[in-house]
């Protein structure tokens, strides 16, 4: 391994080399400081309903362990982001498979479990060649695989779902791994951790300011255009400052890129978050499970990062002439 | 063979310490593949230390829904019915233990669900809900029950009279009941000691009874007990 790889996968001492880490860092703890006391106000001001307030403290609660949850492994090195990455996907398909009953075709599970495995392994080589052709490689694997059961009442069925399972959560989530192997990943990928959840919390605020019509009342009778339109102002807004910083001196840096940007994450992120609602109606279920206190399961927090972190590294990858390719490829699986 | 059907799993949204607990609760790939680790070693295990004997095996059922019932007298009996059981239906063979036991210490809570595949039965508050939705999951899943009808390990290696608890989930249901008879199970691990003996032990299925046209009454009840009782009575040998 050469001694740039090695930098980046655990070089841990250049955490803070670039301002938006920094910013990022002390923007989050800050948040997480302040938010007790605009809760503590609102809550004098008697204009919160009570159980509100519950769930805020509840929140704000878990994000005290969520928060360094997702900056350590970031701020250690990119060996650790994308392990995380990796743990991230398998927990979420494993929400995804008890919710819709597929856990219960232990080889079809296997099979996308291995998928997502393999997904890490090809992102941890840097070996992009991989990482792509996992995709259809493992969706052929699954068609396979399920044969043997010799069970073709509700093939179509069993599989098409492991397949939704495998390209949402192992390829989908596998692009955001992916953002770590390119040399300047820590901001890379906080712009789109802090832009995607600030999208989240735009969008609530303007909703419940000006929301009145809801975009589809039958999937989510909250996410209405109001809020919509106010999440993609100002995320739009959130990403062309921060954006200026992360991809100076790259073709990224134009202010048309930086709002294509902005407008991609707020509108595919604001996209997943009713494409994963369709997904819970459709089970009849109100959360895929309970591992976050105040938020349901892993799937219901990361919900909108599905989509965004494909949709961001292709349009990174195609204007920055590929991610990770200045660093060195094949790192564990070239020998000699 | 039906069309896909969506089903969250039975425990879904529910606490990993509650789940454990959950007489819905269902393996997922990593239960599956302990249930399969677990049981290896103890199939292993049971032939090397105590050179275990199986009888009548062509009595067990191939596919579930059935119901295992045997005397009681040691923390070996559960193991020792489940390990002769083919391979493929471990995910669907649920020993029913003794909650007040098995389910109160977080540690051995997670052991008895994840290792184990066991179900809790509450000795002092089993109300006929627990039973009814045990009968329910027998039959609709289905899958199979391992059942000390005793309700508790015999102090002396005698067996104790069945209870009558047992009857509201067979009763006028047509799943077929193995009896069985561990013999051995008493002197390698009686109740008061810690670490089993070296002895040999030997377990004999009898030939299943079905109680489809026994009335889901308290008469019933009784005899379903009764005859179960007299079914693993008679397989045990004559000196007992």
């Amino acid at each position: 391994m050469t001694a740039s790889a090695s930098d980046r996968l655990f070089g841990y001492s250049h955490a803070f080399d670039h301002p938006v880490t920094i910013w990022v860092t002390v923007g989050s703890i800050a948040a997480l400081a302040i938010a007790p006391l605009v809760i503590v106000l609102l809550s004098r001001s008697g204009r919160v309903a009570p159980d509100r307030l519950g769930r805020w403290w509840l929140r704000w609660r878990t994000w005290l362990f969520l928060t360094p949850l997702i900056l350590g492994p970031i701020l250690l090195g990119a060996a650790w982001t994308i392990l995380g990455v990796g743990l991230l996907s398998l927990f979420c398909y494993r929400e995804y498979a008890r919710a819709t009953g597929l856990f219960r075709e232990k080889a079809i599970t296997l099979t996308v479990v291995l998928g997502i495995v393999l997904v890490t392994f090809a992102v941890f080589d840097n070996w992009y060649r991989l990482f792509v052709a996992l995709t259809p490689l493992t969706i052929s694997f699954i068609l396979t695989v399920a044969i043997f059961a010799d069970r073709p009442q509700g093939y179509i069925q069993r599989t098409a779902l492991a397949v939704l399972g495998f390209v949402l959560l192992g390829s989908g989530l596998g692009h955001l791994g992916y953002l770590a192997n390119d040399a300047n990943y820590r901001p890379l990928v906080l712009l789109v951790l802090v832009a995607n959840e600030m999208n989240d919390v735009f969008a609530y605020l303007a909703g419940h300011l000006f929301g009145h019509r809801a975009i589809c009342p039958a999937t989510h009778p909250r996410k209405t255009v109001a809020g919509a339109l106010g999440g993609l102002l100002l995320t739009t807004l959130l990403v062309v400052l921060l954006g200026r910083l992360v991809f100076r001196d790259s073709p990224l840096a134009s202010p048309l890129h930086l709002v294509t940007l902005g407008i991609i994450i707020s509108v595919v992120g604001q996209l997943g978050d009713l494409m994963f609602w369709s997904i819970k109606r459709d089970l009849h279920i109100e959360d895929f499970d309970t591992t976050i206190p105040g938020h349901g399961g892993l799937l219901d927090r990361f919900d909108s990062l599905v989509p965004i972190a494909s949709a961001v590294f292709h349009y990174v990858n195609y204007y920055v002439g590929g991610i990770g390719t200045d660093q060195p490829a094949r790192i564990w699986t070239t020998f000699g | 063979m039906d069309d896909w059907h969506y089903k969250p799993a039975g425990d879904l949204g529910l606490p990993a310490a509650e789940a454990f607990k959950s007489l819905k609760r269902e393996s997922g790939l990593i239960a599956t593949s302990l249930h399969w680790l677990w049981w290896s070693f103890v199939r292993t295990y049971l032939w090397a230390w105590h050179r275990l004997k199986v009888e009548g095996r062509e009595h067990l059922p191939t596919k579930p829904p059935f119901v295992l019932v045997a005397n009681h007298s040691s923390h070996l009996d559960a193991l020792v019915l489940a390990a002769p059981l083919d391979w493929r239906l471990r995910d669907q063979i649920f020993p029913i233990a003794a909650g007040d036991v098995f389910f109160t210490n977080p540690a051995i809570s997670a052991f008895a669900a994840l290792m184990l595949n066991a179900l809790p039965m509450w000795r002092k508050s089993c109300g006929p809900h627990a039973l009814k939705e045990l009968k329910q999951r027998l039959i609709e899943e289905p899958c199979c029950y391992i059942l000390f009808p005793e309700g508790a390990r015999s102090r002396t290696g005698e067996m104790l009279p069945f209870k009558a608890g047992l009857g509201m989930m067979l009763a006028g249901t047509a799943v077929p009941v193995v009896p069985c008879y561990l013999e051995g199970c008493f002197e390698a691990l009686r109740p008061e000691t810690k670490w089993p003996k070296r002895h040999p032990i030997r377990i004999r299925f009898g030939p299943p009874l079905t109680f489809a046209s026994v009335t889901n009454r308290r008469e019933g009840w009784e005899q379903v007990a009764t005859d179960l009782q007299a079914a693993v009575k008679a397989l045990a040998p004559r000196t007992v």
